[in-house]
């Protein structure tokens, strides 16, 4: 009998505990639901690097303070891993940064779905304020842009699953103080011309590691940052990489046969066994001391990593200049943003973005960041041409950069171009650490790259 | 009225070990005979994973990495924290509990942490090592991420930095718990320290040498974040692949999800070998100290 009551009593309470919670739950979520009727929108904003700048962030968040942009960084290849994986299972992204290495893997197949294609999109009249006329698409805004590079954006399917935000147009950036050290000139039309081909630029590459005291060559110091950089650098002045454009999606895999990678894989082994390079790795802790103490006299430099180069090493100021790439134009990187589609935010998303790419703000970028515009519209705009970098000492930049972005041809980017590219990598790495022969590696190399075709 | 909610009441985890347990491995044994790739073409693909993970010869190279790696952190790793806890132990040792708390900092430190750190240590041309090295005439330098031995001595002494204080602590337990009368008849029959240590310490601390041992393994058999920071894709010639990094290249850089699906079973298979074997050996302890 008692035993009955005691449980009685339990249950009354686990009663009223459960009214006591469920009132408190309307409570709250009465609480919850005027702060949404704001309707305040977030964009969350996945990329990589200096993509997204805070100073234009900012900017846009004052035209629309209805809008929260949230950028979240990852390195470029984690982020694609993630991006991979939320078309699988949706996310919180609006935006997504892709680099232009992985824009054959969105093109082809069934995966521009991921993307949301901007044709469909339009600009909302939200805009009109930051100077975005309002019904725009994407097809509207292609004139302004530099016509291969947008179509690095463009999927196969025909669908715009991308807009660009730079060209990794590719220099050298060379210390001038360094030079001077080596008796080489320092003029940087001079030193132009003193590497028309690469052959040139190892031979003087050599001259210059031949002065180099005994004490400096032990501690690691050399012509070029990482004589491996030459290897992409060579790729992209061809007219195929990997894979060669045929007419279809997928293009034909030409890694065996391409001459092409053969070029560039045999200039780059003949700098090694030249010993021009540091042999430090880009975007390493070593790399970032390296430019600091003076570890290299040159660095083969997109756009973009001037930027970088001003920060890692602040002390280097004005000791740097800019002169042309050996071989012609070169192309390094760049990137795309595109609207996953499950964003549930795409046309505040396709505003921002829109406003974001704009010439306008290209240039801004540009200015701030180095990042090359890519937008060809700018290409003969005055405040482009004259601009001048006092870190690189006061090369023309502007200048420079679009003479060389204008050289450049379209290359294809095939499915696993980045995947293949950092195999060929890895295997000019093992030659730099003189683990393997040149052959050898380059045979372990063909045989890695079969592998990812197989299972 | 018991019995009636004692399901309900254990449900909960069943439940839970069902969705995220059982099923996902249900689901890779299932995947693991196709060719899978989530965003592309998924088809049947036979027992083909199987038969070209044994002729993978990445797989080799991470299954010897695995166990170079796990023998060079494990058993150095083991005789210090013996060592440690000898030290611990000792009754004249001023402010104990600080030297047991400050042991058990680095266990707290993310490993992305000590990697950067380590990295920074390790460096060709700017790390300290190479700095300590440099110093002895005629040496080089050593570029360690690059060699094979080298980079595994490297993940190994992240991987132990890490774990040391951790292991010193069950050591200093189990220590303590052996009764000082053991020592001091033995200090009756003229034991020196060293001896006391070998024959009295050692064999009473038998079974904590196995679960440090077994745990150490399973460890071992996991490394994963330690040799993706050095370098995702494991070294120019895979010097440090481990098998968790294989496999997870496998599905996540290569988009080969059904061949990591395989990579999987393989590791288990691995992982059930090695439990029979530490079955064994830890029975035949239990049968000899209970004899």
């Amino acid at each position: 009998m008692l035993r009955t009551t005691s449980t009685g009593l339990n249950r009354k309470n686990s009663k009223s505990l459960i009214g006591i919670s469920a009132a408190l739950i309307l409570i709250v979520s009465s609480f919850v639901q005027p702060a949404r009727a704001a309707d305040p929108i977030t964009l969350t904003i996945w990329t990589f690097g200096e993509v997204i700048q805070p100073g234009l962030q900012r900017e846009y968040q004052k035209l629309h303070p209805e809008v929260k942009i949230i950028p979240i960084k990852n390195d470029v290849d984690p982020l694609h891993q993630k991006t991979v994986l939320s078309c699988q299972t949706g996310g919180p992204a609006d935006i997504i940064a892709f680099e232009v290495p992985y824009s054959g893997y969105w093109r082809t197949g069934n995966r521009p779905n991921c993307f949301q294609d901007l044709r469909q999109m339009k600009t909302s009249d939200t805009n009109a304020a930051a100077g975005i006329a309002a019904g725009l698409s994407a097809t509207d805004i292609k004139k302004n842009y530099l016509p291969w590079r947008w179509e690095q954006g463009v999927a196969f399917n025909d669908s715009v699953i991308g807009i660009p935000t730079d060209v990794g147009g590719l220099q050298v950036a060379y210390r001038v103080d360094l030079f001077k050290k080596a008796g080489l000139p320092t003029d940087r039309t001079q030193v132009s011309k003193l590497w028309p081909t690469w052959e040139k630029f190892i031979a003087v590459g050599k001259k210059y590691v031949a002065k180099l005291s005994a004490a400096e060559k032990k501690s690691g110091k050399g012509f070029i940052d990482d004589a491996g950089s030459i290897y992409s650098a060579v790729m992209n002045q061809g007219t195929a990489k990997y894979y060669q454009a045929d007419g279809t999606d997928a293009g034909k895999l030409v890694y065996k046969t391409n001459p092409q990678i053969k070029k560039a894989w045999n200039t780059t082994v003949s700098a090694l066994n030249a010993g021009i390079g540091a042999r430090l790795g880009q975007f390493t802790s070593d790399w970032n001391i390296g430019m600091n103490k003076g570890a290299m006299a040159t660095i083969l430099s997109p756009a973009w990593m001037l930027d970088y180069i001003k920060k890692q090493a602040p002390e280097t100021r004005g000791k740097w200049d800019i002169a042309n790439l050996p071989g012609g134009g070169g192309n390094k990187g760049g990137t795309e943003l595109g609207i996953p589609s499950y964003s549930k935010n795409k046309q505040a998303a396709f505003d921002f973005l829109t406003w974001y790419l704009a010439p306008e703000q290209q240039l801004k970028v540009f200015k701030t960041y180095g990042l090359f515009p890519s937008t060809s519209v700018l290409y003969n705009d005055p405040e482009l041409l004259n601009y001048k970098d006092e870190f690189f000492n006061n090369a023309p930049v502007g200048q420079i950069y679009t003479q060389g972005v204008l050289k450049l041809k379209p290359i294809f980017e095939g499915e696993l171009e980045r995947k293949i590219d950092t195999l060929f990598g890895a295997g000019l790495g093992r030659v730099a650490s003189k683990k393997m022969t040149p052959e050898k590696s380059y045979a372990l190399v063909i045989s890695d790259v079969d592998k990812l075709f197989k299972n | 009225m018991n019995g009636r909610w004692g399901y309900p009441a254990i449900a909960p985890f069943f439940v839970i070990f069902l969705i995220f347990g059982v099923a996902p491995v249900v689901y890779s044994v299932y995947i693991s005979f196709y060719k899978w790739d989530p965003l592309g073409v998924s088809e049947f693909n036979g027992i083909n994973n199987f038969t070209f993970l044994l002729q993978d010869s990445d797989f080799w190279i991470a299954l010897r990495n695995t166990f170079s790696i796990w023998a060079l952190s494990t058993f150095p790793q083991l005789a210090m924290a013996l060592g440690f806890a000898w030290i611990l132990r000792n009754r004249r040792l001023k402010g104990k509990s600080f030297w047991r708390t400050i042991l058990l900092v680095p266990n707290i430190t993310s490993v992305i942490a000590i990697t950067i750190v380590f990295q920074q240590l390790f460096g060709r041309d700017y790390g300290i090592i190479n700095s300590l090295i440099q110093l002895i005439p005629g040496v080089e330098r050593i570029d360690f991420v690059e060699g094979t031995l080298s980079s595994h001595i490297q993940i190994a002494t992240m991987i132990t930095w890490r774990w040391l204080g951790y292991n010193t602590l069950i050591f200093l337990a189990s220590m303590l718990a052996i009764p000082d009368e053991l020592y001091e008849s033995a200090s009756v029959d003229g034991a020196s320290r060293w001896q006391q240590f070998v024959f009295v310490t050692l064999p009473q601390l038998k079974n904590t040498i196995t679960f440090v041992l077994i745990v150490g393994t399973i460890g071992g058999l996991q490394v994963f974040a330690e040799p993706q920071q050095l370098g995702a894709d494991g070294g120019s010639t895979k010097q440090f692949l481990t098998l968790t990094l294989f496999l997870y290249n496998q599905a996540f850089l290569n988009n080969k999800y059904g061949y990591a699906a395989a990579v999987g079973i393989a590791i288990t298979i691995i992982v059930l070998i090695i439990s029979t074997i530490n079955f064994f050996i830890t029975r035949r302890i239990a049968s000899e100290s209970s004899s």
